[in-house]
């Protein structure tokens, strides 16, 4: 059975429409990345999903109920790791997991087992009795993390889960979805950082203004947008003149910034150009994901493609 | 529906979890404010004024510093109160990502005032018995029981407020041109029945002069029940007109 099934979904703010008809299904077990700029609609999908967004039009099914009319059952079955924590500042570490647990319905006899395995698991268990604002960032989202975990939840939504976050909690961060992973949960994720849905996601669901452009795992995705191999040029004068005139016809020549790209099918190929122009490129890398978003939503200026 | 009743009951302990916390700063203005008016009423202009209606002016002012004190406490945590939980703290926010939804957050938001009203209906009735101003110390449980009914509207009057302002000093406003009234009209410093009759059929549309009355009967024992039917069921009706328009509002807050 699919976990979250959507058709032909809308919603509109006023004039604003967040989400133009999106169909989009994820299965049991699988970890799916929704990606695009701020205001494609990855927040307003997530509301939607357990009920604090009503959507405009079209077919919401989250484990096969209605969140619109049975918000309770679907959120009994979900955690949410939403943008901002929204962690109780005024109550401790403890304190804060304490008040979920009863929200979640813990039975009362398994709540203080519970909170210290979590606490131990993200490695807090020494904050337990500090307040929040005593919290580094990087802590508050530790703990909005296994905040989600108490009622070991079915699906995991995780809204930017390491924005603003050192390397290191990025990392523990990614090692832990691995292992909900692992467990067979299911796991969507919104993020802008597209390394981190390479690595954790199955399936990576591009949105741009309110509409799925393409989904389809990482590799896939890369074969059909940006295949090949990327060459980036800066600091040589006239360098859009001489690319153009040597580049072969079927090869991508695009800008980003101050420097010009050039896509080519194989490596060998732009070793091969890098020797014909005479020019040497400040890097050459296999195209990935971030090529297929740029591209994708149309922030890719792309000059003849 | 015991479901709903037991996630909102939750909210009230996060409520009294924080309030707890500074409890003596949070409650002492609340004890100090009636005892000011006290000093200053009934005390600096008490002896100007021979009797109201038989007894003394400080007689007369003292339950209605009860009803006042929930008036305050209820409107203030249902607006300032809730509205900073609602917008900067976002609390809503994650709670709604468990099984609370809206309608839970408005009744545990009602629970909580109706307990916080009674319990400082309770304290203030504590300091009038040591004062000598209230006759018998039983009636602080039916004192604080009419507080907590007259919580409720008082902060359905701060939960529509706070639906509709767009920053959060625009409280200032509702507190000037409802509050503000509604507290110096409702009959705490003078006798209803001595201004003019369409005044008195006026003054009739705030459930907060119920509420005073109520208190004024009980403490001055004179409390039958058609005057508990009337004053009571205004003030449950108020409560439950002004709670089902909140609930209205809140839910279209919260649920975008």
């Amino acid at each position: 059975m699919n976990v979250i099934e959507a058709h032909g979904l809308t919603k509109a703010f006023g004039k604003f429409e967040a989400l133009r008809g999106v169909n989009l299904t994820v299965a049991r077990g699988e970890c799916v990345g929704l990606l695009g700029p701020n205001g494609a609609g990855k927040s307003t999908f997530i509301g939607i999903l357990y009920g604090v967004t009503d959507r405009s039009g079209g077919e919401l099914r989250t484990f096969g109920l209605d969140p619109r009319t049975q918000s309770r059952e679907v959120k009994k079955r979900l955690g949410v790791v939403p943008q901002e924590n929204a962690l109780d500042e005024a109550l401790t570490v403890t304190e804060n997991m304490r008040l979920f647990a009863r929200f979640v319905s813990l039975p009362e006899s398994k709540i203080d087992a519970r909170i210290d395995e979590l606490l131990r698991y993200m490695a807090l268990e020494h904050k337990k009795d500090n307040p929040i604002r005593a919290l580094s960032g990087g802590m508050k989202r530790r703990l909005a993390f296994v905040r989600a975990l108490l009622a070991e939840p079915e699906l995991l939504v995780l809204d930017e889960p390491t924005t603003g976050l050192d390397p290191s909690v990025r990392h523990l961060l990614w090692q832990k979805v691995g292992d909900l992973k692992r467990q067979g949960k299911t796991v969507l994720i919104t993020t802008h950082y597209m390394h981190e849905a390479e690595v954790l996601c199955d399936r990576i669901v591009i949105l741009n203004q309110g509409k799925i452009v393409d989904e389809g795992t990482p590799r896939a995705l890369i074969e059909r947008h940006t295949p090949g191999f990327v060459s980036i040029y800066a600091g040589v004068e006239n360098l859009e003149e001489k690319l153009k005139a040597l580049l072969p016809s079927d090869w991508v020549l695009y800008k980003q910034q101050d420097n010009w790209c050039v896509r080519a099918p194989s490596l060998n190929a732009l070793v091969d150009f890098q020797k014909a122009t005479a020019m040497s490129p400040l890097q050459i890398r296999p195209s990935n994901l971030e090529d297929v978003y740029l591209k994708l939503t149309g922030e890719e200026l792309s000059q003849n493609d | 529906m015991i479901e709903s009743l037991r996630l909102s009951w939750h909210i009230v302990v996060r409520n009294w979890t924080v309030y707890r916390k500074d409890f003596l700063a949070n409650i002492s203005p609340t004890l100090a404010d009636p005892s000011l008016i006290m000093v200053s009423l009934g005390l600096g202009l008490g002896p100007l004024i021979h009797d109201v209606n038989g007894r003394s002016y400080l007689a007369f002012l003292a339950p209605g510093l009860v009803a006042t004190t929930a008036l305050f406490t209820s409107f203030f945590e249902s607006s300032y109160g809730f509205y900073v939980r609602m917008t900067y703290e976002a609390v809503f926010k994650a709670m709604l990502t468990t099984p609370i939804g809206p309608r839970e957050v408005v009744i545990g938001e009602y629970l909580w005032n109706f307990i916080k009203g009674a319990i400082m209906a309770f304290g203030v009735c504590l300091v009038l018995f040591a004062f000598g101003l209230m006759p018998s110390l039983w009636m602080v449980l039916p004192a604080a029981l009419i507080g907590g009914l007259i919580s409720i509207p008082c902060a359905a009057m701060g939960l529509i407020s706070s639906s509709y302002i767009h920053n959060i000093n625009q409280f200032q406003t509702v507190y000037s041109f409802l509050i503000a009234p509604i507290y110096f009209l409702s009959g705490v410093f003078f006798p209803i029945e001595s201004m003019p009759r369409l005044f008195q059929i006026l003054i009739q549309i705030s459930p907060f002069s119920h509420g005073v009355r109520l208190m004024q009967l009980l403490f001055w024992e004179q409390l039958t029940w058609s005057a508990l039917a009337w004053h009571g069921g205004m003030l449950i009706a108020f409560g439950v007109i002004l709670g089902l328009w909140s609930n209205v509002r809140i839910h279209r807050k919260l649920i975008a």
